[in-house]
């Protein structure tokens, strides 16, 4: 019985392993096929490159401008995640501290906006941007995903300051903090943990969002995004599959390099924003 | 007395310095949007010329009396969530269960298998669109197999399944990670017991990590819904709506509508019905939920 159940266990093992490098082919084949020639990709997906042709990259890098594109989506996701964590942590803070009516109205106003797809008001957000001036520029993007992400992070920053006691504001009150100094100098550092967690799942959302982007800064090559990039990339190369699939590996590898050495603290962010949320 | 009263005022101002900036980003990202929405929707509109014309309800009453687009886009993006759901959670379950087992290999397969899910699902289209029209044309060629040899994109019926998989493909991780969660905190003498008294692997799942799996499957069924009824991303690099235009969800009908048809009003009220589709199914889904959890 036991050594049944352990050998089941190996070919359990070898069966999912198996799964797993099944699963991750088609990753695979992505970057065999951004290594090789026009004529190998076209004779050949499976094969592998016969000789590396790095030039795929260089001649994409340079035409799409990859460090442009590199640093417009670090500007966005930067601006947008220090205001996002800034405005919400601060009104989650006070609401979750005052107990009136009022205070009570404001955190549903905040948080009823989770009920609302986006593409419900997409239009209207486009129209409402360019009133405002916020459209065409990295930095208006970044600042009008404030709004969008500020929902979320207010419903998880209000639960766990409820588990913060208050005596702490108390005798930090009497050693004669208040205000933003109470808050950023006591409360801010205890947050912590749940700050990470929303750095985690807003990071992934805006670093690969698509449609707002497409909406905002799609009109200059010099405010694109890597997605719309690559995006626009693949709709003028239609059959060049090299340089396409090449657009495509540059455009995910950041993510990919940044799992690989942060994956437990992704992993963990991931879970603890989707059961508190 | 009167310093009291400063006190009280002072506290109001506080509340009010905290509290502003947030709902001053809400309402231009959320609540500004929404109002103006409503009023679109009530009217006919190009984006071009400069003053919307008010046409009352026809927007709604076109859509729901005669508009074949909206409701093929409303029959495929149902028969998606149903399966995107289904499946998701199931094949979820199922590799959480052997994640937990504690394989040698766990690591990696946790791994392997979250790695689709931090890629941007546009991205994840091509790569896809990419596979099933060269891709196969290759593996059919070395392997022979007639599975290869199919139309994936050329056919509405199997664009349909291609779309289904390929978004299960990238978001599968999410929804393990969240059910191996649940099942780390499924305490181990439970389980221990139960094997104790007998019972097998098949009757041990069903009657001991099934129903502590309750709130896990809550939160995932809660996800994978909202977010297969807004599918859009995935479709639009995969297939753009082929072939034939069978594979439009309602998020895309609204796209294109909007944005490529120019129907500012008429697309708007689109916008407005699928805000309120979300809305009932979010609310069925949480009572429902509640009143399960209670009773078990």
């Amino acid at each position: 019985m036991n050594n049944r159940s352990k050998a089941g266990r190996i070919v359990l093992e070898i069966v999912m392993v198996l799964l797993s490098l099944l699963f991750l082919y088609p990753l695979f084949l992505a970057i065999n096929n951004s290594l090789k020639s026009f004529g190998e990709v076209m004779s050949d997906v499976v094969a592998l490159p016969k000789q590396l042709a790095f030039d795929n990259y260089s001649y994409v890098w340079s035409f799409i401008d990859y460090p442009r594109l590199f640093l417009n989506n670090a500007i966005i996701t930067v601006v947008g995640l220090a205001g996002i964590i800034l405005v919400s942590s601060i009104a989650a803070y006070k609401l979750s501290r005052t107990k009136s009516r009022v205070s009570g109205l404001i955190y549903i106003l905040c948080i009823m906006p989770m009920l609302i797809p986006f593409q419900s008001i997409m239009l209207t957000v486009l129209q409402l941007s360019k009133d405002i001036h916020l459209t065409n520029s990295t930095w208006g993007l970044g600042v009008l995903y404030w709004g969008f992400g500020a929902p979320l992070a207010v419903f998880i920053y209000h639960g766990f300051v409820k588990g913060i006691p208050k005596e702490i504001d108390e005798s930090a009150t009497i050693d004669g903090a208040s205000g933003f100094g109470l808050f950023f100098r006591v409360i801010f550092p205890l947050l912590k943990s749940v700050t990470a967690t929303i750095i985690i799942i807003d990071v992934m959302w805006i670093w690969n969002d698509f449609l707002l982007p497409l909406l905002m800064v799609n009109g200059s090559p010099s405010t694109k995004t890597l997605t719309l990039a690559a995006y626009t990339f693949v709709g003028q190369y239609t059959s060049d599959w090299q340089y396409a699939m090449t657009a495509m590996v540059m455009a995910v590898l950041p993510s990919i390099i940044v799992f690989v050495f942060l994956q437990k603290f992704i992993v963990k962010g991931v879970v603890a924003g989707a059961v508190k949320g | 007395m009167f310093k009291s009263l400063g006190r009280k005022w002072g506290e109001k101002l506080e509340f009010g310095i905290f509290t502003l900036p947030v709902l001053i980003c809400i309402a231009v990202a959320f609540y500004i949007p929404f109002a103006m929405t409503i009023r679109y929707s009530m009217t006919k509109w190009n984006g071009i010329s400069k003053h919307p014309k008010f046409i009352g309800l026809d927007n709604f009453k076109q859509i729901f009396m005669g508009d074949a687009n909206f409701a093929n886009a409303a029959w495929f993006t149902v028969k998606y969530a149903i399966l995107y759901i289904v499946i998701v959670n199931v094949l979820a379950i199922g590799l959480a269960v052997i994640l937990d087992m504690k394989l040698k290999s766990t690591t990696w397969l946790r791994t392997s298998f979250f790695i689709p899910y931090i890629l941007s699902l546009v991205i994840v289209g091509f790569i896809w669109k990419f596979i099933f029209m060269q891709g196969f044309e290759s593996l059919g060629d070395s392997t022979g197999w007639a599975i290869f040899k199919l139309s994936w994109l050329g056919e509405p019926g199997l664009a349909f399944v291609s779309i289904v998989a390929v978004s299960i493909w990238q978001s599968i991780g999410f929804y393990m990670v969240i059910y191996i969660a649940g099942l780390q905190s499924v305490p181990e003498d439970l389980k221990e017991a139960a094997t104790v008294d007998g019972a097998g692997p098949v009757r041990r799942f069903i009657s001991i990590t099934l129903p502590l799996l309750a709130p896990s499957i809550t939160i995932s069924v809660f996800m994978a819904l909202t977010n297969s009824i807004k599918v859009f991303d995935v479709i639009l690099s995969l297939t753009g709506g082929g072939p034939g235009g069978t594979t439009y969800s309602i998020a895309f009908d609204i796209y294109r509508d909007t944005f490529q048809n120019n129907l500012y009003g008429y697309g708007t009220a689109k916008a407005l019905i699928l805000f309120v589709a979300v809305l009932l199914v979010t609310l069925i889904q949480l009572t429902l939920f509640k009143r399960r959890e209670v009773e078990a």
